[in-house]
């Protein structure tokens, strides 16, 4: 038996599956994978890379908490918790003054409230439509024809900020065409879209009240341009991640692996 | 273990199309009913077979319903309409005349699209915006006795107050015997569900009244003999759950089974198809007028403005019933397109936020498509309160 005591968070996401191995409190290593049809599959291929990262075995792990979409195929796992409460204890982890968070994954995006020790204490996803999300951003650069890294700082050079009316996939894709065709610049449309989103985010956190300090976790999180767009909607300032903060759900999974490790169960 | 009696009432359940069936051979007309205020003790005291109509959870009864109504109506109502167009529905089969409140407009509205549609007879129950002025009483004892003179149009028997008093009588104590099944249901040694009490309460609107509280005693009877008086305590780790919002008709599991699911715990409600509008009714003249003036004091429905948020009934009553049934959360449960309690959605979440009481709104509709969404929100939820624990 293995005298290391490792935990893992397994975070399968719609478009992402992040892992992350901590020892002894601090993260020992991690992976990124695209999540593919199979989500068990994902998590398990997700797991091996981590692990691999972190120079350990499987028996190495005491305990896995598996969280985010694909934790309802997760035989794997020895609990799994939703991505709400991941993201709140892995925001606290990494940012303990954390009070708020706007998480936005690949077809969700959620306004997160928390206490000093890192429990939900409210919470608003967006409803149904993939707005918001990093789907949304996926398909507008597609219309720009460039990757979805670029999408922030292209629209960090706009000039103006184009208002871009609906948040609606589909209607934003076709308004975004109907711009271009008239000739305005992409970069002045991204920022555009940006902002429409960070509207949005604002609705959400009316439901639940915003505090400082916010941190900004997910996919899109990488994403410079959203990230401006956010502090100048809402008037905040926006906590520096020290981690990617893509892997945030999946670091809050690994620290409650390790605290329910200890607490046997 | 379910009580034994259950099954019973599901059995009765099952067979009682067959009796309206043959109730209407021999000459009995059956109301098909919706909505918040019809008093239906007119209904059953003249001899009428009181049947609310309505059920839930069927997208392809909602699409059906959509070919008559905007797909922008609440999604209950195109329910409504494509039950009454797709005519497989026994009860809907077996209705001779409806009778709808204008509690909520998209109620009525309902009513006359059936009228025109489906060329079905209809009595309408007008209700005041307002109940708390004494002109919204006279106005509402007036539509409760022309509602009445309608009603004896229909049946061809005026209304007999000896009947009435009777049938009052036997509400009473349908009433009294449905309050006392829901603080069992609450109760550490869940000999009875909060999903089952809601089923036995739905039976209540099919089968005959008499033998219905017949049902309910068996209920009770079986619940005091294996567990004495109801004493509700929170057990370690529950998250008990309290249910607001939108209607939940008979069909419509999503929610709950996911609330379920997830390791909640639902111990009350005051939905409006559920235990609301059996409190707080105190009939003291046993009159068509008397049965307005008591309904009219009762919690009014959502779709009726929060005049005062101070003096409204419905956030007092809300906040007694969380307390008397303990329970650490609430989620409402919107409609889509339900907008009496879509608006008040954020209001009664910062209401209840004062005095420390979490609210989760979910937002939906009879499809399935948004079913993993809603089990993380309500997960996430459940963590929540056993978290704060």
């Amino acid at each position: 038996m293995s005298k290391i005591e490792a935990f893992a968070g397994v975070d399968v996401g719609s478009l992402g599956t992040k892992v992350v191995i901590l020892v002894a409190g601090e993260i020992a290593g991690f992976s990124i994978i695209p999540t593919g049809i199979n989500t068990e599959e994902n998590g398990l291929n997700g797991l091996s890379g981590a692990l691999e990262n972190a120079g350990l075995d499987r028996e190495d792990l005491k305990f896995i908490v598996a969280t985010g979409y694909g934790r309802i195929s997760a035989p794997y796992a020895n609990k799994t918790v939703t991505e709400i409460t991941c993201h709140a204890r892995g925001a606290h982890y990494l940012h303990p003054q954390t009070r708020s968070i706007i998480d936005m994954g690949g077809q969700d995006c959620k306004a997160i409230r928390l206490d000093e020790n890192g429990n939900v204490t409210d919470f608003a996803m967006n409803d149904k439509c993939a707005a918001g999300t990093g789907r949304f951003l996926e398909v507008m650069a597609n219309v720009f024809k460039v990757s979805l890294s670029e999408l922030g700082p292209l629209s960090l050079t706009a000039t103006t900020i184009l208002p871009v009316s609906s948040t609606c996939t589909v209607f934003a894709e076709s308004e975004t065409v109907s711009l271009l065709a008239r000739g305005e610049k992409p970069e002045n449309i991204i920022v555009g879209i940006h902002h429409a989103i960070a509207n949005r985010v604002g609705g959400m956190f009316s439901r639940v009240g915003i505090e400082s300090d916010v941190f900004f976790s997910g996919g899109v999180a990488k994403n410079i341009g959203m990230r401006r767009a956010l502090e100048e909607n809402l008037k905040i300032k926006i906590a520096e991640p020290e981690k990617d903060p893509q892997l945030v759900g999946a670091i809050g999974a690994a620290v409650i692996a390790q605290n329910s490790w200890k607490r046997g169960n | 273990m379910a009580l034994k009696i259950i099954d019973t009432i599901k059995k009765r359940l099952e067979e009682r199309p067959n009796e309206l069936i043959k109730a209407r051979k021999e000459g009995q007309k059956v109301v098909g009913w919706q909505g918040y205020n019809i008093p239906e003790e007119i209904i059953y005291a003249l001899g009428l077979i009181p049947i609310r109509l309505g059920v839930g959870g069927d997208d392809r009864l909602v699409e059906i319903g959509a070919r008559y109504i905007s797909t922008k109506n609440c999604v209950f109502c195109r329910e409504t309409v494509g039950l009454f167009a797709e005519n497989k529905d026994p009860y809907i089969q077996n209705t001779d005349f409806l009778a709808f409140d204008a509690t909520c407009l998209q109620t009525y509205r309902t009513a006359e699209i059936l009228q025109y549609y489906f060329k079905k007879e209809i009595v309408i129950l007008g209700v005041p915006r307002n109940f708390y002025w004494p002109e919204a009483k006279t106005y509402f004892t007036k539509e409760v006795e022309y509602f009445t003179q309608r009603l004896e149009e229909h049946a061809g028997v005026k209304l007999d107050s000896n009947k009435l008093a009777e049938t009052i009588e036997l509400y009473n104590l349908t009433r009294k015997a449905i309050i006392k099944i829901y603080d069992y249901q609450a109760t550490k040694e869940r000999l009875i569900s909060w999903e089952e009490t809601y089923d036995i309460l739905q039976a209540g609107y099919f089968l005959d009244r008499k033998e219905y509280l017949g049902l309910l005693e068996e209920v009770l009877e079986e619940l005091e003999e294996k567990q004495g008086r109801p004493v509700i305590e929170v057990d370690e780790d529950e998250a008990r759950i309290f249910i607001s919002g939108s209607v939940i008709p008979p069909g419509d599991k999503k929610l709950i089974d996911i609330i379920k699911e997830v390791g909640g715990r639902v111990v009350g409600d005051d939905l409006w198809s559920g235990l609301i509008p059996y409190l707080n009714v105190e009939i003291e003249d046993y009159t068509p007028a008397g049965i307005a003036l008591a309904y009219i004091n009762r919690t009014p429905h959502g779709a009726l403005p929060y005049l005062d948020l101070e003096t409204d009934r419905r956030i007092i009553r809300m906040k007694e019933l969380i307390k008397s049934f303990k329970a650490q959360g609430v989620i409402y449960h919107t409609l889509r397109y339900c907008d009496p309690y879509t608006f008040k959605a954020k209001e009664t979440k910062d209401v209840l936020q004062q005095d420390g009481i979490p609210l989760l709104e979910i937002h939906t509709e009879y499809a399935v498509s948004d079913f993993e969404a809603i089990r993380t929100r309500v997960e996430a939820f459940v963590e929540m309160i056993k978290n704060k624990q």
